[in-house]
């Protein structure tokens, strides 16, 4: 795999149904856990972000919103790579680093919000590493409608194996139309060369049991 | 700067109250914050276990363990790599002898180098000892057990309420002295807001909080009375949540982003502090907290959440659990074995009025969400559930309540009792609110059969195939760290008879209100 290759599939929503302010009921690559998202397209409909509003560079057509659900949640479980340069020995050796980046916001001067997480768990599905990005705050946007760039970086614990990648679009107060809204998801794993980050025993890097007996 | 208790005391001489001093250490670093609280009281295990050890969630074959490195407890972000590897053994015995279980677990710094360490393949009905490993020191050692396939009896105990300045936690060091089966934390385990100021006896050292590392350093404040971290150590704990784990009655849905921000932080700070298990089946900072466990075949435990999903108060159709753990529930109770079906919540569920012809008293509790309430209780009813047993924090105050499927309604049949214990810490009302107010809502609620207030301390869970025994333990001061427990009184339960009864022997013991 490549090492800066973005592992979220579909993180622009850009593919699959959608393009309207109606929620869809399936997102390519993603799973629906609560609500219905829409996935609207830049300037169509008045009101909503359009493509001079504050957002991502490269936008492309399409972004995240929160369909008419007072919370909808999406997410994607992604299995880190076996092999490579990002694969299990790096990332048992304290050699893989992530980052996470989205772009999060809202409408104008209301708190409707998104908030992207990353879990990476052991090959139980225990959470060893988290990061969260936003919601992002109308005073964060300057209460006006668009979406403003989140990033965080960290460590790949050893042991890690996978990841879900959490996106939360919540309503506030009242009203129908749930403005939270993402576009960008991405997460990204990099080899670093220098001295891994990891206060470990040398040759017990490569086995990292967090359960069973002995 | 050094500190010392001295100084600390000329200080608050100076400004005429002792509790002053805490507000100065905010702006101290963190080593000078955590010897200010060390001088004042608090104590922490030796580095980098300084927040103690913990085990949560027993199944047969497992259980979670728990520590979090912190050398310095009140630091946003530890002086520690990145990652650090945290070695956890578990033994048939207290010397690590007799080893059944070994591992190393990776510390992130993104999750304040906690560890939660899911052990598997362990036996059912035993205790077992544990510790861990890192940077070269060991921790203390722990005691745990696991869930029985089947028993003819259960012990357990229930701690909720244990604001800080509001006492010690002379409780907690009951319950870490009790030989107990496990105990359930049923919430209000830190509170959010700035310092109290008063006759405290110790205080938040921080305005209220929002951020994470504001949480995170709440709870190592917390975790500073040792009596927390020896009830961590000696017995396995359930866990659910109140509102002061976020913030004074909240709704978990609706809130603004800023709202949300502070919701994501304090929910991530729970679970770096405790033993929770993550089943995978959502991810952090949503941790899927309600639950449902079997003791044994004696005892059906089902835990709820009534924060993260609950709607405002008050409204004809609103809920304080939320559509799907509400049809969990329900479901549940379709499904429910012979057994004795207790449920942890953290909140009162019996009807609470402050006076004849009065309102409800609190609308947070399930007062405020009366439909709802109706519709479970109703569902139980209609089930046939019996041996219902529901235990509740939150109100610092000891009620026992006939549960009943419509409150207020004369006729509804008695299907269960409801335990609220006392806080740990947290204060009740006085002696004069007590007095005047038992025997008003004892005429105003006609389930009501006991109250008694004033105390700080806990319940006891002795439960067995026939009788389901409640001893209400108190304190004698929340000002003495090692002060004495006492049992106040002690309530029954027969299988297969809804109802409590009060034990002869103690059927005389004080009480703001006890029916007749």
């Amino acid at each position: 795999m490549d090492g800066s290759k973005n592992i979220v599939v579909n993180g622009g929503a850009e593919d699959g149904p959608g393009g309207s302010t109606v929620p869809v009921n399936s997102v390519k690559g993603w799973q629906i856990a609560e609500g219905a998202p829409a996935l609207l397209t830049y300037g169509a409909d008045s009101g909503y972000p359009t493509h001079e509003d504050p957002g991502p560079p490269r936008r492309g057509s399409r972004f995240f919103g929160g369909g008419n659900s007072p919370r909808t949640t999406l997410f994607q479980d992604i299995t880190l790579p076996r092999t490579g340069r990002t694969g299990r020995g790096p990332v048992d050796a304290g050699k893989v680093r992530y980052e996470v980046a989205a772009h999060l916001g809202g409408y104008a001067g209301q708190e409707d919000g998104a908030r992207l997480s990353v879990e990476f768990r052991d090959g139980a599905g225990t959470p060893l590493a988290l990061s969260v990005l936003g919601p992002v705050t109308a005073a964060e946007r300057n209460a006006r409608t668009g979406l403003v760039p989140r990033t965080a970086e960290a460590a790949v614990p050893p042991g890690s194996r996978s990841a879900r990648v959490l996106l939360v679009l919540t309503r506030s107060g009242g009203g129908t139309s749930n403005d939270g809204y993402a576009d960008a998801v991405s997460l990204t794993l990099h080899h670093t060369k220098g001295r891994p980050s990891w206060a470990g025993s040398p040759g017990k890097t490569g086995d990292k049991p967090t359960g069973g007996q002995a | 700067m050094k500190l010392n208790r001295r100084d600390l005391l000329r200080a608050a001489g100076a400004v005429g109250a002792l509790n002053l001093v805490w507000p100065l250490s905010a702006g101290l670093s963190p080593a000078q914050a955590k010897e200010a609280a060390q001088e004042l009281g608090a104590t922490y295990d030796p580095a980098p276990f300084t927040l103690g050890i913990a085990s949560g969630d027993p199944l047969p074959t497992s259980v979670v363990l728990w520590t979090r490195l912190a050398p310095e407890p009140f630091a946003g972000e530890q002086d520690l790599p990145e990652t650090v590897e945290v070695d956890w053994v578990v033994a048939e015995d207290r010397a690590l002898r007799r080893v059944v279980a070994r591992g190393s677990v990776a510390a992130s710094a993104t999750l304040a180098h906690s560890v939660h360490v899911p052990v598997g393949g362990l036996r059912p009905g035993r205790h077992y000892w544990y510790a861990f490993t890192a940077l070269g020191r060991r921790s203390r050692t722990g005691r745990t057990k696991t869930a029985p396939l089947r028993t003819d009896r259960v012990r357990f105990a229930n701690a909720n309420c244990q604001a800080f300045h509001d006492g010690y936690y002379a409780p907690l060091r009951g319950i870490a002295r009790e030989e107990l089966d496990f105990v359930v934390h049923l919430g209000d385990y830190i509170y959010e807001h700035g310092p109290v100021g008063g006759e405290a006896v110790r205080d938040h050292n921080s305005p209220e909080i929002f951020t994470l590392a504001d949480y995170r350093k709440r709870y190592a404040l917390y975790k500073g009375d040792p009596s927390l971290r020896d009830a961590h150590a000696a017995h396995p704990w359930y866990l659910t949540w109140d509102d002061h784990e976020v913030v004074n009655d909240y709704s978990g849905t609706g809130g603004g982003a800023p709202f949300m921000q502070r919701r994501a932080a304090a929910y991530q700070a729970f679970y770096e502090n405790q033993p929770h298990r993550d089943d995978g089946s959502s991810a952090l900072p949503d941790p899927v907290i309600h639950r449902r466990r079997d003791w044994g075949g004696l005892l059906d435990l089902t835990i709820l959440d009534l924060r993260s999903y609950r709607s405002a108060q008050n409204l004809p159709d609103g809920t304080i659990l939320g559509a799907p753990q509400k049809r969990w529930l329900k479901d549940a109770v379709d499904r429910a074995p012979d057994a004795w079906h207790c449920w942890v919540n953290s909140i009162m569920l019996s009807q609470l009025r402050g006076r004849p012809g009065g309102g409800y008293m609190f609308t947070d509790q399930w007062d405020g969400f009366v439909n709802e309430r109706k519709e479970v209780l109703g569902h139980v009813h209609k089930a046939g559930l019996e041996d219902l047993v529901v235990i509740t924090g939150d109100w610092h105050s000891c009620f026992v309540d006939d549960v009943v499927p419509e409150f207020g309604e004369a006729g509804s049949p008695v299907i269960g009792t409801e335990f609220t214990a006392h806080s740990i810490s947290s204060a009740p009302y006085d002696e004069a609110w007590n007095a005047a107010n038992g025997p008003l809502m004892g005429k105003a609620n006609p389930q009501l059969q006991y109250f008694e207030g004033g105390h700080r301390g806990y319940a006891v869970y002795d439960v067995t195939p026939e009788r389901w025994s409640t001893h209400m333990r108190v304190i004698a001061s929340p000002t003495d760290p090692e002060s004495p427990v006492r049992t106040l009184t002690t309530f029954h339960v027969d299988r297969g008879t809804a109802g409590a009864y009060e034990d002869k022997d103690t059927a005389g013991s004080r009480a703001h209100y006890r029916r007749d």
